[in-house]
Formats: structure tokens, sequence, C-alpha cells
């Protein structure tokens, strides 16, 4: 038999239906028989019925329900579970091809926790994205953007214009760049989108302030390559003439489109011996 | 992409968004600001957008947003105020505080004010009990504490706020005691 003090101890989970089995039997066959104990159940039930009907229950505002519309719908496609195994192979593919067209010379792997740098680039992506990150300067020329930075940024970037020849399809498009704090000093966050919308930024600091490190290493040339996922980005980060860099994607956006970035002028793809045509990202 | 996983994802979308409401209102019962909840509410989204292929069945989708939720608030707590204790559990209103702010309103308005003075961890079990109906499993889940964290502090918002609503004469003040 439940005592009255055992009973008024489960008082609350009680009226709150969180009395199950035995306890829940046992506390009815207490209240069944004991007047007092029975009387104070009364309140209880009363007392959750006045807080269900006096706690407010606002709605959203139409704006917020307007912009949380738009974001669900608008945002670029997910690597949900269903189609993690294939993003999986989709990026061993990836990297694959990155590992035969630029002839990239892997080190051995070693993982690690995603680098601040990495981090702070998610990070950025994600706000941006979700219109949180408004660009500052908004213009698809390289050369306008990278005036804007000068003298902004504690570090001189040059972000790469290439021309498109006749024939030649340009990969990306600029949309423009902001600053960012990145542990306490101003980086540079650069927003694209590839030819298919989807979304991809560049956050550049200098390698004072961070330095790129974690994730699987890849080696090509001089430079290390870390690339990791991040609240479900892929990020790779680099460093390179005193400056530090970080490519935030989607995950389904291939990696080798990711080099088109930087890498995707006919000179360049001239240069590197092998590069091949990165094939439109297919269905993931 | 095939049919399944584009019907499976905007089915994830439109769960999402039918949570709104509650996280809004959750979401201001941290904040206690408009502006600042709908800020929590834009992030929380951003952050399930981004790790849904983490996301939970279908079932506890909405509570893996309050989790969400809260845990952006409190990270942005702790990004502003890195010094202010975690939370108010222990600095419980005297019963006069609460009681001297209730005047002659309505029972239901009595009520929401009593609500309205308890700590914040208080608040925050009655709203995600009694508004956002969660079990104390998935209340110990959204403000990561045990789930007899979770009942204890139930029941002792419970007391507070019958005390406070006691008719006053009932209790006499201090200084009103008969010695």
């Amino acid at each position: 038999m439940t005592s009255c003090e055992v009973f008024r101890r489960l008082l609350g989970a009680a009226v709150d239906g969180e009395l199950q089995g035995d306890d829940a039997t046992a506390f009815d066959a207490h209240a069944a028989g004991c007047i007092a104990c029975r009387r104070l159940l009364e309140e209880e039930r009363a007392l959750a019925r006045e807080l269900e009907r006096a706690l407010p229950r606002p709605q959203a505002p139409a704006g917020l329900r307007e912009r949380m519309t738009a974001l669900l719908e608008e945002a670029p496609l997910p690597p949900r579970a269903a189609r993690a195994r294939t993003w999986w192979a989709a990026a061993a593919a990836a990297v694959v091809l990155l590992a035969v067209a630029l002839q990239l010379a892997r080190s051995p792997a070693r993982s690690g926790p995603p680098s601040g740098l990495a981090t702070a680039a998610a990070d950025a992506h994600l706000r941006f994205l979700s219109g949180q990150l408004p660009l500052e300067v908004g213009s698809s020329s390289g050369e306008e953007v990278t005036r804007w930075f000068q003298g902004r940024v504690p570090f001189h970037l040059t972000l790469p214009d290439y021309p498109v020849g006749p024939g030649e399809r340009k990969f990306y498009r600029l949309l423009g760049g902001r600053l960012v704090n990145v542990g306490g000093d101003y980086g540079a966050f650069v927003a694209y989108r590839l030819d298919d919308e989807r979304p991809i930024s560049l956050l550049v600091t200098s390698v004072g302030q961070q330095r790129p490190s974690g994730g699987e290493v890849t080696s090509f040339g001089n430079l290390t390559f870390h690339q990791q996922s991040v609240n479900g980005l892929k990020v790779i980060t680099w460093s390179d003439n005193g400056l530090s860099y970080a490519l935030a994607s989607d995950l389904t956006v291939q990696g080798a489109r990711s080099c088109m970035v930087c890498h995707g002028s006919p000179e360049e793809r001239r240069r590197i011996e092998g590069f091949t045509e990165p094939t439109p990202p297919g269905p993931i | 992409m095939g049919a399944d996983v584009e019907r499976s994802e905007r089915e994830f979308r439109q769960a999402a968004l039918s949570c709104l409401d509650g996280l809004y209102r959750f979401a201001l019962t941290l904040a206690r600001d408009r502006v600042v909840a709908e800020d929590l509410v834009q992030e929380t989204y951003a952050r399930a957008l981004a790790a849904r292929h983490k996301a939970a069945p279908d079932e506890k989708l909405r509570s893996w947003l309050f989790v969400i939720l809260h845990n952006v608030w409190r990270n942005e707590r702790r990004r502003q105020r890195p010094l202010a204790p975690p939370d108010e559990v222990d600095r419980l209103p005297a019963r006069e505080d609460v009681a001297a702010a209730l005047d002659r309103r309505t029972a239901g308005e009595r009520l929401q004010q009593a609500i309205d003075g308890l700590p914040a961890p208080f608040r925050q079990v009655l709203a995600l009990r009694y508004v956002e109906e969660l079990s104390y499993k998935e209340i110990a889940d959204v403000l990561d504490c045990p789930a007899g964290t979770v009942m204890s502090r139930l029941a002792r918002a419970r007391v507070m706020l019958r005390e406070a609503l006691r008719p006053l004469t009932l209790v006499p003040r201090p200084r009103e005691v008969v010695r």
C-alpha cells in the first residue's frame, strides 16, 4: 500500500500522466482509500487545468512564418539519412576525381576535430543561407569585390576573375562578400553560386588568425588540404602565401566543382596536366 | 533524386514548419523578447536544415527541434554573458515577492502573473509540459537534465504557484504576526 508521503511525491507525475504500471495501480488504490489524498489529487488536477488555460499560447508572427517557409522551401537539397550512403559514395568519387585529375599525392589520412577555421566557415555559410549574414558588397566582379576588401581586412586578398572564352561556360558566379568576425578579427566572406544555383562560400583569414587543421588530409604540390564535415557541410581548408582559406558548400557539391571556383579558367585547366572537365552533379 | 526521397524531403519540411508556433512560444519563454525569439527560431531552422540527415524520426522531430532551439539559446547566452549563472533555479522568489505582484485581477490573470514571476527554469518546464505537452523524458532531453529534475521542478513550480495564489489574507505577512 502506498503511503500518503509516497502518494504526494507521485502526485504531479500522476496528474501529468507519467505514472505507469505498478506505480499507477498503487497510486490509484491509495487515492480510492484516502479522502485527504484524493482531495489533494483533485486540487492538483484543477491547478493543471488552470495552468493549461493560463499559460500564453502566442502564434508565430506572419513575417516569421513567411521567412521560415521561404527558408525551408529554398534550402538546397540535403544529405538526408536516406541518401547519406549515396552522398558518401559521391564524396568518395569526388575525392578520387580530385586525386586523379589534379594528380594529388595523398598523405596518410588522419582525422581530427574540425578546426576553428572550418567551424567558422560552416557557421558563416549557414548564417548567410539563412539570411543572417547579408552581403555588404554585391557584385559579380572579382576585381570590384577585391577592391572592397582592401583596407577592411588585415591582409591582402585577390579574388580570381577569369575571362570566359567563346564556347566556354562559367561554372560559378560571384555574388559578393562581407566581413565576418573570425576569432576576434576580421575575415573575408565571399559568396558564390554554382551554375546549378548551389551555394558555395569562401572564408579567408590570415594564417596568423586561423590555421587549417584536422579532417582528412590531402597534399598537392606545396599545398595541404584538410577536408572535413561540419554541421552537415563539406569544408575544405588550406593555407597559401600567408592566407588561410576555407571553402564551405552543401554536401552534394562535388569536390572538383568546388575547385572550379579558383581553378576554372581555361589556362588553369591546361596548366594542370590531366585535369578533366567535371561532369555536372548527378542525382544524389 | 528518387520520388521517395523527394517525398520524404517534402514531408520533413512540412513537419518542421508545423512546429513553428511551438518553437516561437518556447523561444519567447526563453528570451522574453520577440526579436530575440524570432532570431532563435530562424537559427534553429537553419541548423535543423543543415543537420537534417541526423533528424529524428518524424514523431520525434518536434522535440528534436526544441533541443536545437534550447542549444542555440544556451550557446548564445554563454557567448554573451559567460559569467552569468546558467539557471536561476536556486534563487527562488519569496512568496511575498510573487504575491505582492498580484493585484485584484481575475484568477487567470493572477495565475499568468504568478507564472511570469517564476525563475526561468520553472517557467520553461511549465511551458514545455502544459503548452507544448512534451513528456518528462522529452523535456529532459530538451533541457539536457535528468527526468527527475523535470519532475521536481514541476512539483516546485506548482507549490510556488499555489502559494502565490492563496488568498493573501490567510497568510499574514511577517510584520503582522501577533506575538
